[in-house]
């Protein structure tokens, strides 16, 4: 017994030893720029969503025309390996004798056990880090609990009501004959590899006369997505890699002050990426260092088939992400409003 | 034969963690890239049947290829791809077809010494430059493993483990492998390990078991390995990654695992793999008796060859020589040579 307990104090004292190792902090001013948006800023790139923005956004609605950016959640969807999105429903009001009242009222609701991560979601600034260091410059080993986030979660959001911005990079791929597509995509798609470059945003812009201004949210279709539709038979391929922007593209929107780079891929950039040994690279740029969101697994093909045809490929953005604390990301739901 | 062209990506000063000096010298090079015209260069790969594998290692020529096709993405090339298939004669005519084109330089990956000095001959005739992949061509700088070096990387991680692990007990080892493999240079490696062991663990009997180029046969012969060394500790250094899980497998069912520590060479998917794969080689298994294994990286030759290629392009000075830079991959630092893509 009193070696037992010996041992559970040296494992004690073990672990006090080693915690300083585990939630080891590294100097964050030297691996993450500061934030734009001052010291103690939490929210990221929507700070430049202003009334001025809001206002000048709101007449890109014109016709009323509402466009789902939004994929469906549902069993069978592609997930990365252990992720999951469960539902059960709860519907014992349905039984013989459950309804309440003369009125008989019944009721149904959910439970959802679900990771964040899933579905058409968007990446908070908590979500991506270098080595302990995320979003401007915060040491987050000492910013979590077992639960959540204590900095940088969700609820630190500002609103998303801007101009979005549609860039059909299917389109542009077409026209300058180098579309390489995957055979199992059923419409057009650009095939997983293929690096989008700075050049090859401004010519999809330029197809539709669009300059991007401060505070854009820019959404960009490669038809990736098309093997997304067709879950489950090609959530293997879907998830095998992407076409995507490289790290010049990234580059380029940041320095164009946007606020969210979305894409109908489950990474927004290109995978393989182009250095083997970097994981995730734009990731850093665009949420570690710059605060800007990524929106993955975006459903792009209705609203570029709609710009296509209207020849307007801006639009105002209806999105709302809920107030989750400590959060690092979540599902959400998004319109285009022409 | 098949080509791929592909829009060369403004420069981003991206750098290979374990390429990095071959790729800061490329630096200068590709920030002229939109200046420059672009380079047609062909690659004559060892074969692309996917049942072959390479340089007595896990990889196959796909992987080689595909390395080409992603490493061409941020380059001002052009890729022609040929498959010499092992056999001369198509070797020949991937090099004639090459001259016939005018392609701007030949990446030749050819384990058939005759034909490779055909090869060069031919090429020299024609103006046009070589770089070699592994195997010599007269004449031609030669990217490729340093046998000696992975070697030495895997006998030194068995003598640190044995050193550190299992101070003063008895071990023994074995090197398990397609010995007599010549043509891959494999008794380079085979010769390395054993003095590497030799020299830090002196006192540890070393037994060579030949898998005749079967892993298959491992098992077998590990399990008699172990039965017959039933008071020592035993150090195995696999010559390739099937190898060593076949020997894995082996003291597993001896019930020898806890006395068992295994290095391989090669580091090839079936050791490691991304964060759901959940393979041998992982940050949540650094229990693994497979401690590690000796990068060789064939699956990055692309990255490290094409900057070479465009280095030769522009008269700058490629030495001789230029090996492969192994390293060895553990659980420690797997997820840092090869990050996995299915975390997000």
């Amino acid at each position: 017994m009193k070696n037992k307990l010996l041992l559970a104090a040296a494992a004690l004292l073990g672990t006090l030893l080693l915690a300083p190792a585990v939630f080891a902090q590294s100097d964050c001013t030297k691996l993450v720029p500061p934030s734009p948006f001052g010291k103690d800023d939490e929210t990221g790139a929507t700070n430049r969503v202003t009334p001025a923005v809001t206002k000048a956004a709101a007449a890109e609605i014109q016709t009323g025309k509402v466009t789902t950016l939004t994929n469906v959640l549902v069993d069978g969807v592609p997930l990365f390996g252990t992720r999951f999105s469960k539902t059960i429903l709860t519907a014992t009001g349905l039984a013989p004798g459950g309804a309440l009242g003369e009125n008989n009222l019944t009721y149904m609701e959910d439970t959802w056990l679900s990771q964040s991560h899933v579905g058409t979601h968007l990446d908070g600034v908590g979500h991506i880090g270098r080595a302990d260091c995320y979003y401007n410059q915060n040491p987050m080993g000492k910013f979590i609990n077992q639960n959540r986030m204590t900095k940088l979660g969700l609820e630190h959001l500002k609103s998303f009501a801007t101009r979005g911005v549609i860039i059909d990079m299917v389109r542009v791929f077409e026209a300058a004959n180098k579309l390489r597509a995957n055979p199992q995509c059923r419409k057009p798609c650009i095939d997983k590899g293929q690096v989008i470059t700075p050049e090859d945003l401004q010519a999809g812009l330029k197809m539709y006369n669009v300059t991007l201004r401060e505070g854009d949210a820019v959404f960009i279709h490669t038809g990736w997505e098309d093997l997304f539709l067709q879950y489950p038979a090609q959530n293997t391929l879907y998830n095998s890699g992407e076409p995507g922007i490289g790290e010049a593209a990234a580059k380029w929107l940041i320095d164009q002050k946007v606020i969210l780079v979305g894409a109908d891929t489950w990474a927004v950039e290109v995978i393989p990426g182009e250095s083997p040994s970097k994981a995730f690279s734009v990731h850093q740029m665009l949420i570690t260092d710059n605060g800007i969101h990524i929106i993955e697994n975006a459903r792009t093909d209705l609203i570029a088939d709609e710009a296509a045809a209207t020849k307007r490929a801006t639009f105002f953005l209806n999105m709302t992400v809920p107030k989750a604390v400590g959060l690092t990301g979540n599902f959400v739901g998004i319109e285009a409003i022409q | 034969m098949s080509i791929a062209g592909f829009t060369p990506a403004p420069v981003l000063g991206r750098r290979s963690l374990l390429g990095g000096a071959a790729a800061l010298l490329a630096l200068p090079l590709a920030a002229q890239g939109a200046a420059e015209r672009r380079y047609r260069i062909g690659f004559a790969n060892l074969t692309e049947d996917p049942g072959t594998r390479l340089e007595g290692l896990g990889f196959t020529g796909g992987d080689v290829q595909a390395s080409f096709v992603l490493a061409a993405r941020s380059l001002p090339v052009e890729m022609v791809f040929y498959d010499n298939d092992r056999n001369r004669e198509k070797t020949l005519a991937n090099a004639d077809d090459a001259i016939a084109r005018k392609l701007d330089l030949y990446i030749q990956y050819c384990d058939d010494a005759g034909a490779n000095g055909e090869v060069a001959k031919r090429m020299k005739t024609a103006g046009l430059p070589v770089l070699a992949v592994t195997y010599p061509v007269p004449g031609a700088p030669l990217y490729g493993p340093d046998n000696a070096l992975a070697g030495r990387l895997a006998g030194e991680a068995l003598a640190r483990f044995a050193n550190a692990t299992w101070q003063g007990r008895a071990a023994a080892v074995a090197i398990v492998g397609d010995l007599a493999n010549l043509g891959d240079h494999v008794p380079d490696r085979v010769e390395a390990i054993a003095a590497a062991l030799k020299e830090h663990l002196p006192s540890a009997a070393q037994t060579r078991l030949d898998t005749t180029g079967n892993p298959a046969q491992a098992e077998a012969q590990m399990r008699r390995f172990a039965a017959a060394q039933p008071d020592h500790k035993l150090l195995v250094a696999a010559l390739d990654d099937t190898t060593a899980l076949m020997a894995k497998a082996a003291v597993e069912a001896a019930g020898r695992v806890p006395d068992t520590a295994i290095v391989s060479q090669g580091c090839d998917r079936s050791v490691h793999g991304g964060s759901n794969d959940k393979k041998e080689i992982d940050p949540t298994n650094r229990g693994s008796i497979l401690i590690g294994s000796v990068a060789y990286l064939l699956d990055r030759y692309g990255y490290e060859v094409l900057p070479l290629a465009l280095r030769m392009l522009r008269d700058e000075t490629v030495p001789p020589r230029v090996p492969t830079r192994h390293v060895l991959v553990t659980a420690a630092n797997v997820f840092t040579i090869y990050p996995p893509i299915d975390m997000n």
